[in-house]
């Protein structure tokens, strides 16, 4: 049989991992589908600053894949889409999709009009809600489609025309769209649903949630990121103070009975990248990473020696409490294992290295996902139903991206296999 | 390799770590998240991450020279907060219990105590059966004529002749397991001060449980010991002053319900029964309390039994047939003989190792002080 008469493949989630997958698919020959409920494509790769080992933004390495994508013929790639049903009989599943409403529509040429109208301001989703935005505006500065995003409706004035009024270009703003269905039948599903980073309000003894200065590692990607909510500039939230004791808190909640079993796998790495974020810009803070291992495997080993070269210190010992010091400082008590001494530290700015939840969500998503013991997804060969990325293990970029590659032939050889 | 350091791990140690209740520490990866939660430890002595691997490894030596692990409550912070579900509190229930056994003389008789589990009918049993048979060669259990009193049918004389040896006993015994203790802990280097002046100094914190004080998880112990450790101290004070006042003053037994060292010494009891039932209710619905085993058990079995058999031969004096009194008064001298036996080996040994290593402390802080 050839590839062009059997049914499309579908990919849920267009991450690094879920495009990765596709394109892989598409480019073998394999028609394929892939979902995305975001307006825009990218998933949280796009939310780093940098990524690791080399140290680049990610949005060069996603521009590649976004030529790639616009070049495939027999890539469909559906945006602001769930899905809403998935049946399977034998080699076929029949799947319905839902399309969040069409409010800016292709037409759009991103221009900004309608956002400089919008008297509206909500909470900015690409920068982890860190800021505000206008509800009418681009999702992100690399965002693909380029095309802007009306979000939360709800937060619309009733009656509100402004941002259509604005808009001078014909049926770009179709404010009363409607959310839209469509069934395709597809040949095998690949989830690539990435994950959620665990969420640091369940860390009050680590002050997550509870001290303005004690900020997650996603959130530190944001701060230190051009398009982030202070412009690149690495702050502390409660006063907008330059940091000159910076801390990171590694395995905050991850490798822990009590919240996640196991080891998230990135933030060792992110951790000490984030710690050359902080170097680059202020150079004489202090620097200190709280490890209970350092697991830089293979070659991130070097990043160690750019580390020590950048003098930031590495001290064995997790933090067991973060609290208000004086003067607006945070304490943090913690063993230093190695010294074999109990210490105090202060420090201005604590980043908890929170680790990630596989996002395979209950009602969400409405497959049957057989899980580990850990509760990312395993691959059901006989239900030709896949995991990519993180949605199988936690796993940073690059690894994500052998794995989708390596979904991408098991899937294509199963919708091939009928 | 000049600075290499030989450890010594003692083989079998790990197993019986596992069999004593602590299993569990097997798991501990060193996060040392413990002492970073732990209110008591010391800034310069942390704990229990330390005693983990060093129990991990079989290192008995390192252990019994560390009197920190008498500063651990076993407040079960660590244990609450741990990654691993190590249970570093448990674990340091059963070091002690464990080093209690490494220094108790004579040996034999620790390691009897110490496998309580299996022995605690011997440990019972035996001092009840000795009461019995030596009554029984005394007096031959003859009741009197008349209201039962406890002293013609079991001769103070008697009471004497088994309580002052075992007393005599039980008090050798036990200094000779503090001076090993005390010894393993540190030398003249370590310590600044004399003891006496370490003692008066922890004396205040000890009778007010302080400490005990900034416990989180297991908070609501520190009533039930309160209680039980002044229910001892009153019982204690009591049996001295009412030998005095036979000896000194010619008082009769038994001393009517309304004497005040009658009141004092049923103040006592209460506190006891009252301290032992909070002590086991918490065990029982609070699970952050830690793991029981047998050996904690079987102290507290003994304190229950005391306070109970003792209370209720008093009561049982008016109101049972003089024999069925009887028995339960023999029953009674027997578990007081059995605690006062065992207290250098069972868990009542905390009373002194936990005073002793506190005083420690004192003076190595004092030593280390500029």
């Amino acid at each position: 049989m050839s590839p062009s008469t059997s049914k499309p493949m579908l990919v849920v989630g267009a991450g690094i991992a879920g495009i990765t997958t596709a394109l892989e698919a598409a480019e073998a020959g394999q028609e394929v589908v892939l979902v995305e409920r975001e307006a825009s494509v990218g998933g949280r790769v796009l939310r780093n600053h940098q990524y690791f080992p080399k140290m680049c933004p990610p949005a060069c390495g996603m521009e590649i894949n976004t030529r790639r994508m616009e070049k495939n013929p027999r890539l469909r790639v559906l945006t602001r889409t769930q899905l809403e049903s998935a049946e399977r009989t034998g080699a076929t599943w029949r799947v319905s999709l839902r399309r969040s409403p069409e409010y800016v529509t292709a037409a759009c040429t991103a221009c900004g009009d309608c956002s400089k109208a919008c008297p509206v301001s909500v909470p900015d989703a690409f920068n982890l809600g860190l800021g505000k935005v206008p509800a009418i505006r681009i999702p992100h500065v690399d965002a693909w489609p380029r095309r802007f995003v009306l979000a939360p409706r709800e937060a619309c004035p009733s009656g509100c025309r402004l941002c259509a009024d604005a808009c001078k270009v014909a049926g770009a703003i179709v404010l009363d769209a409607k959310e839209t269905h469509e069934q395709v039948e597809v040949s095998s599903i690949v989830v690539a649903t990435g994950w959620a980073p665990y969420r640091m309000e369940k860390l009050p003894e680590l002050g997550g949630g509870v001290l303005a200065d004690v900020i997650a590692n996603v959130h530190m990607e944001r701060l230190a990121a051009p398009g982030g909510p202070t412009g690149g500039k690495i702050v502390r939230p409660s006063d907008g103070a330059v940091p000159k004791r910076v801390a990171f808190v590694q395995c905050a909640g991850s490798r822990d009975v009590n919240h996640l079993p196991y080891c998230s796998a990135v933030c060792c790495m992110a951790s000490l990248k984030q710690a050359m974020y902080v170097r680059e810009q202020i150079p004489d803070a202090a620097i200190t990473v709280y490890y209970i291992d350092r697991r830089t495997p293979g070659r991130n080993e070097a990043m160690l020696e750019k580390l020590a070269a950048a003098n930031v210190q590495l001290v064995k010992g997790k933090v067991g409490k973060v609290q208000q010091g004086s003067g607006g400082a945070l304490v943090m008590h913690v063993e230093d294992v190695e010294a074999g001494r109990l210490l105090d530290v202060e420090a201005d700015l604590v980043v908890l290295a929170t680790g990630m939840e596989p996002r395979l969500g209950g009602g969400e998503l409405p497959l049957p996902i057989v899980r580990d013991g850990d509760g990312f997804a395993l691959d059901d060969r006989a239900a030709r139903l896949f995991a990519a990325g993180v949605a199988r293990r936690p796993e940073d970029v690059a690894a994500s991206v052998r794995d989708a590659t390596g979904t991408a032939a098991k899937a294509v050889s199963s919708a091939r296999s009928v | 390799m000049a600075s290499a350091t030989t450890i010594k791990p003692a083989r079998g140690f790990r197993s019986e770590l596992a069999r004593r209740g602590a299993a569990d520490a097997a798991r501990c990866f060193q996060c040392a998240t413990c002492s970073a939660v732990c209110d008591l430890t010391t800034d310069d002595a942390a704990f229990p991450r330390r005693q983990m691997l060093w129990a991990q490894w079989g290192l008995v030596d390192r252990l019994v020279a560390d009197p920190s692990i008498w500063l651990c409550h076993q407040c079960n912070d660590c244990s609450t907060r741990c990654p691993r579900d190590a249970k570093p509190g448990d674990a340091l229930q059963t070091i002690r219990a464990l080093m209690v056994e490494e220094v108790g003389a004579p040996r034999f008789l620790a390691r009897l105590v110490g496998k309580a589990s299996v022995t605690w009918p011997l440990l019972l049993g035996v001092p009840i059966l000795l009461w019995a048979v030596l009554i029984y060669a005394t007096t031959g259990f003859a009741m009197p004529q008349g209201p039962l009193i406890y002293g013609e049918v079991v001769p103070h004389h008697l009471i004497y002749l088994v309580f002052m040896p075992s007393f005599a006993f039980a008090t050798v015994a036990a200094i000779v397991g503090a001076r090993r203790y005390w010894n393993a802990w540190g030398d003249g280097g370590t310590r600044s001060g004399s003891l006496l002046q370490g003692l008066t100094g922890v004396i205040s914190d000890i009778l007010l449980h302080k400490r005990f004080e900034k416990c989180g998880a297991a908070l609501p112990r520190r009533f039930g010991h309160i209680a039980l450790f002044w229910g001892f101290i009153g019982a204690l004070i009591t049996t001295s002053l009412v030998v005095i006042a036979m000896y000194g003053f010619g008082a009769e037994l038994p001393m009517p319900q309304t004497h005040p060292l009658k009141i004092l010494g049923n103040i006592s009891a209460v506190l006891l029964i009252v301290g032992a039932v909070s002590l086991v209710a918490n065990r029982v619905t609070n699970a952050a309390s830690g793991t029981s085993r047998a050996y904690d058990n079987f102290f507290l079995v003994l304190v229950i039994g005391v306070a109970l058999t003792g209370t209720g031969a008093e009561v049982a004096r008016y109101v049972l047939p003089a024999s069925l009194a009887v028995a339960l008064y023999v029953v009674h001298l027997g578990v007081v003989l059995s605690l006062f036996l065992t207290f250098p080996y069972s868990k009542f040994a905390h009373a002194m190792y936990r005073t002793l290593a506190m005083a420690h402390q004192r003076m190595a802080v004092q030593r280390r002080a500029p």
